[in-house]
């Protein structure tokens, strides 16, 4: 093929171009660590490993939200912690304070250190975090969520704690998928607690003259509870005294079903006038075989038996233990929330108040410690509970901070299998490169200097 | 006889001559661009009859002729013109490929830490510095916004320029062709029939430089001039005249230059559509133009536009610090709105578009054109042509609804649409105050303590604050609830009842007994109550069990509003399908990485292609070289001959003259 010498020249120039930009190219390769210096490099690879980065950035923020989340829980399940051992230590003293040796200054002194621990739970409950929001007041971070004294609570037996709070729970994105609660709303830990024994609350009667004590009651089928009707009953002694010894008899009667002025015996149908009276007594000659007989210390079936007029099924019984007199009663009615600060303020007052020395007093103090006992009982269960629920979120954030430092490993060596280079490859490239370019330009120099005119003299 | 001798010995030395000039005007343009190596052509002198036969009568140059093929000319010049137009387009593409890809530079980052921003807000919704800096980062994706369209816009004006500048070279170039055409003409008529070799060159390397530009055809006419063509026969030259290429703002667009094509005869100008511009630098630039950097500008912009839009709405969702609803975030102005009129429109008819689902949206223009009777909507990233009916409100198409109702268009008439293009120039921040972010929802849902049964609500959902539309909103005023709701279940709870709980003491029911099922929305009821949100009950409530829903006032510490505006960083709102409108199948990432992509693979194809054409070219070139190059060992060897030759033609002179003396000694 004939050559013409300025081919020599161009060819020389755009191999040497050539070389010098693949070398240039994979010198930029090195220098910034990358494979795919510019999306053209690879287009797919680029484009991938932006999203891969994107689900980087996703799971980075992620794993914050898992730490932040694991603070939140924590700081909630120290408080807790607290609040059960204030509870525990509460329940402590009402056991001491239902010692019947006790003098009423005794018991005196029990419930002044019952206010302490009163104020210690409500400082538990009002608690806050590190940016001075309250832990229990829902999505209200700055509203202190419980207010109320003792005192307060006391004047009226129907008064309650005033929470100001709302039911909302804070939740953090911990997964794509996943959303945990990082708080519980104060109302659900110590607000909303079922009184009694979760189904129902027995109570006695003020008027009550005897020595009777009540227990909070059991529920032995809780399906023939929940379609019971009635679920308020009171039963209402009566003491035979025309025999010797004297026989104590019992009415069941429906304070729930009928008018709220009148309540039928579900044993005998005879109507009672509502709300009893200590007068309110059955008469057991007028109805023989129907009363039901008294046995201290044997449960009191709440259900039907044949020869009842009524046909009911409380699924249930209560235990009055004792010596009820004539027209003492004792009632059921189903339970309502009652706010651990209530329960407490409530024993508070009845030690406050000391008891008259009569057996009506001794067995009134009885069973309002046992009625507190039963609802510290309540409280700390619920406490337990929502303890669980922490506990188990926190469990939850564990495992899913497990996957979040997989995901993130894996996506590092995605990105890193994307963009990254391989050294060892490409230097070795490089070297290659150089000489290659080096040789074009020797080769060049030798060609170009070959002329015949260097031979004409 | 010896001055037969003397002749011969005459024609050989000018002979030798002739071919050192040639050679010599070889070796002093070996390095001339577009030059043909000339060489002598060399006949024997008709030969005299004698009685013993025919004598030889010396030679004469008949022609000075080039070495030139016209067919590997034109091989080079089809290959150079692709090869011009790649290295161009990639010249440009380059720029938007260093830049979207730029792990610091893209989108990419501020994206995420927008989103970050709002996680981070999320964590801690009462802090005052976290949602600081939520709304700075949401500043910051702003301002890559803004910076990345500037850069391409930046771009756009660059390429005006140059489109001006490369037209001025064409012009240039085609009138020195005419003028070389004249120059042939002339040459050819008082040259006896030889060719003008040295002006053919000169015509031929204008040829290719102009075909560097763009893409031309040339057609030798019988005077030996050429005509030369471009698009699809435009003549720019012919013969001696040559014709005006200008630069003029598009009618359809005011702010991109066309080209056009004056007319030599009467000044008037008709413009080339940019489909007939191919091939070389102005070639490249047209269509990076159309190719690339509208579907890169209107991509960005599209998810600017998605992005504020999704964004605003479920802010509006939301609560701020002092329990007023969020407002907007981001402004975004001028993107809804009207088309731009082609100048040339004669009718005043001014529509008006809107973006009726943005998930739809696509990254291309639109013209919009009226045919008199009825309306076309054309695609114009692959010129799909939909028949959109006379209005006043067209058939939405992509996301796009047009109305018509203004004005008279005549037929004819086109407005250009650009949904997405302004979009990331034109987004700003609408918040600036840290306490306005409204990372709560605003309302709030409780239990009531006296409940017995087991049945629980959830946190709610927000769907509309303007909700019933007809009348005044639940949430029309400010920090309340119109009305806050009560839902109490009946006796048996197998049934409940909604009340206005605007009065506690005495709530008014509103509907009921409505059928409870489980788990399911209480809004909208049986007979369309709804306030905007949905509830959802679920478990076994008792008989008497009361639900309520408030305003969230003082809610600072919820995040629910700030945890869906976080979610939208993964959930696809943009590019759904026709046969599912509404859903979306890609990120704002995915988006912006398909648009990575997308400019990628069409870097790397052009940088392929440009290879490809480049190594052609200089094939091409060779085989051109091959034939028309210099060589300049060759060109010393004919030095060495024509020496050899004059020398020899020296001694044959000095031979007949010394024969002539022997002659003349006879008579002394």
């Amino acid at each position: 093929m004939r050559i013409s010498t300025s081919m020599i020249y161009n060819s020389g120039v755009s191999t040497i171009n050539d070389k010098t930009s693949a070398m240039l190219h994979t010198q930029q390769q090195v220098s910034s660590g990358r494979r795919v210096v510019t999306p053209s490099d690879d287009p797919v690879a680029a484009a991938r490993a932006l999203d891969v980065s994107q689900a980087q950035s996703v799971n980075a923020q992620q794993g914050t939200n898992l730490d932040n989340t694991k603070s939140s829980l924590g700081l909630e399940e120290s408080q807790l912690s607290g609040v059960n051992d204030v509870l525990t230590r509460v329940r402590e003293l009402i056991v001491q304070a239902g010692n019947s040796n006790l003098s009423a200054n005794d018991r005196r002194s029990i419930a002044t250190e019952l206010r302490s621990n009163y104020d210690q739970l409500q400082g538990l409950a009002n608690s806050s975090d590190g940016n001075g929001n309250y832990l229990f007041s829902g999505y209200m971070g700055s509203t202190i969520p419980f207010g109320g004294t003792v005192d307060t609570l006391n004047q009226a037996p129907g008064n309650e704690v005033s929470y100001f709070g709302d039911s909302g729970q804070r939740t953090l994105q911990v997964s794509a998928t996943r959303q945990i609660a990082i708080s519980d709303p104060g109302n659900s830990v110590f607000q909303q607690i079922p009184n009694g024994n979760g189904h129902f609350v027995t109570s006695y009667a003020s008027y009550n003259s005897g020595g009777g004590v009540v227990n909070a009651g059991s529920v032995a089928d809780p399906a023939a509870w929940n379609s019971s009707v009635p679920q308020s009953v009171s039963a209402v002694f009566s003491v035979d005294t025309s025999v010797i010894p004297s026989k104590t008899y019992y009415d069941l009667v429906d304070t729930q079903s009928g008018s709220p002025t009148q309540g039928t015996s579900l044993l005998t149908g005879q109507v009672y006038t509502l709300p009893l009276d200590a007068t309110s007594a059955p008469a057991p000659a007028t109805y023989p075989g129907q009363l039901r007989l008294y046995s201290d210390g044997q449960p009191i079936s709440l259900k039907s038996v044949a020869g009842d007029t009524s046909t009911f099924n409380m699924g249930s019984n209560i235990t009055i233990t004792g010596a009820p007199a004539q027209g003492d009663s004792f009632s059921t009615a189903p339970s309502t929330s009652q706010s651990v600060f209530k329960t407490i303020a409530t024993v508070i007052n009845v030690l406050e108040k000391g008891n008259t020395g009569t057996s009506a007093g001794v067995a009134a103090l009885s069973n309002d410690i046992g009625f507190a006992l039963t609802n510290i009982d309540q409280a700390t269960d619920n406490i337990l509970t929502v303890r669980a629920a922490v506990g188990s979120r926190l469990n939850e954030v564990d495992a899913l901070s497990n996957i979040n430092q997989d995901l993130s490993l894996q996506y590092s060596s995605t990105l890193s299998t994307l963009q990254d280079l391989d050294y060892a490859k490409t230097i070795t490239d490089l070297t290659r490169e150089q000489t290659d370019l080096q040789a074009a330009q020797k080769s060049f120099v030798s060609t170009s200097q070959l002329s015949l005119f260097t031979y004409i003299q | 006889m010896a001055t037969g001798i003397l002749n011969v010995g005459i024609s050989g030395l000018s002979a030798a001559q002739m071919g050192f000039q040639t050679t010599s005007h070889n070796i002093a343009n070996a390095s001339t661009d577009g030059y043909s190596r000339q060489s002598i052509v060399q006949t024997t002198n008709t030969p005299l009859s004698f009685g013993s036969g025919f004598l030889g009568q010396g030679t004469n140059v008949q022609t000075v002729q080039r070495v030139y093929s016209q067919f590997l000319s034109n091989q080079v010049l089809s290959a150079q013109t692709t090869a011009s137009e790649m290295s161009s387009y990639l010249e440009q593409i380059s720029q938007i490929d260093n830049m979207v890809g730029d792990s610091s530079a893209g989108l990419t980052p501020a994206l995420a830490s927008f989103f970050k921003g709002v996680q981070e807000a999320a964590a801690n919704p009462s802090s005052i510095s976290s949602r600081q800096s939520m709304l700075s980062s949401a500043q910051s994706l702003v301002s890559q916004f803004n910076a990345l369209d500037e850069r391409l816009t930046s771009i756009r004006s660059g390429l005006n320029t140059q489109i001006s500048s490369e037209v001025t070279t064409i012009n240039a170039y085609a009138a020195k062709i005419a003028d070389i055409n004249n120059n042939i003409i002339a040459a050819n008529a008082t040259g006896s029939g030889q060719p003008p070799n040295d002006l053919l060159d000169q015509r031929d390397q204008i040829v290719a430089e102009l075909n560097k530009v763009i893409r031309v055809q040339t057609v030798t006419q019988s005077d030996g001039s050429y005509s030369v063509f471009i698009g699809n026969g435009q003549p720019l030259v012919v013969g001696t005249q040559s014709s005006k290429l200008l630069a003029t703002p598009s009618t359809d667009n005011p702010e991109q230059m066309t080209i056009a094509m004056q007319s030599s005869s009467n000044g008037g100008s008709i413009i080339l559509p940019d489909s007939l511009i191919s091939g070389g630098t102005l070639g490249g630039l047209v269509s990076f133009r159309s190719q690339t950097l509208d579907a890169v500008q209107n991509g960005i912009g599209r998810i600017a536009l998605t992005l504020a839009k999704n964004v605003n709405d479920q802010h509006a969702l939301g609560m701020d610090l002092d329990g007023k609803l969020g407002g907007k975030v981001f402004n975004l102005t001028n993107t809804v709105g009207a088309p731009l009129a082609n100048t040339n429109n004669l009718g005043n008819g001014a529509p008006s578009f809107q973006i009726s689902n943005y998930a739809q949206l696509s990254t291309s223009d639109y013209r919009l054109s009226y045919t008199g009777s009825s309306y076309t909507l054309t695609r114009l990233s692959d010129n799909t042509v939909t028949d959109v009916g006379n209005g006043p409100t067209l058939t939405t198409v992509d996301g796009l609804t047009i109305n018509t109702s203004v004005g008279t268009p005549t037929a004819n008439d086109s407005w250009l649409i650009q949904p997405t293009r302004n979009a990331a120039k034109n987004i700003s921040m609408a918040l600036t105050d840290a306490r306005s972010v409204a990372l709560a929802a605003p309302i709030k849902t409780s239990k009531a303590l006296t409940n017995t049964g087991s049945g629980s609500v959830d946190a709610g959902v927000m769907v509309s604050t303007t909700t019933p539309a007809t009348a005044a909103s639940a949430f029309a005023t400010q920090g309340i609830l119109t009305p806050p709701v009560l839902i109490k279940f009946d006796n048996p709870a197998t049934t409940y009842t909604v009340y206005d709980n605007s009065n506690p003491s005495s709530p008014t029911a509103l509907e009921g007994p409505i059928t409870f099922t489980a788990g399911s929305d209480v809004f909208p009821t049986p007979s369309g109550l709804d306030y905007g949100y949905r509830i959802k009950i679920s478990g076994t409530p008792a008989s008497g069990d009361q639900f309520t829903v408030d305003y969230n006032s003082n809610g600072i510490s919820d995040n629910r509003n700030a945890v869906l505006l976080g979610a939208l960083q993964t959930s696809n709102t943009m590019e759904s399908t026709a046969s599912a409108p509404n859903t979306g199948t890609a990120s704002y990432q995915g988006a912006y990485s398909q648009l990575v992509s997308f400019v990628g693979s069409k870097t790397n194809e052009v940088t392929v292609i440009g290879d490809a054409q480049t190594k052609l070219v200089e094939q091409a070139t060779a085989t051109v070289q091959s034939l028309s190059g210099v060589n300049m060992d060759e060109e010393a060897a004919n030095l060495l001959r024509y020496q050899q030759a004059y020398q020899a033609s020296s001694k044959i002179i000095s031979i007949a003259g010394k024969l002539f003396d022997d002659i003349l000694a006879l008579h002394n």
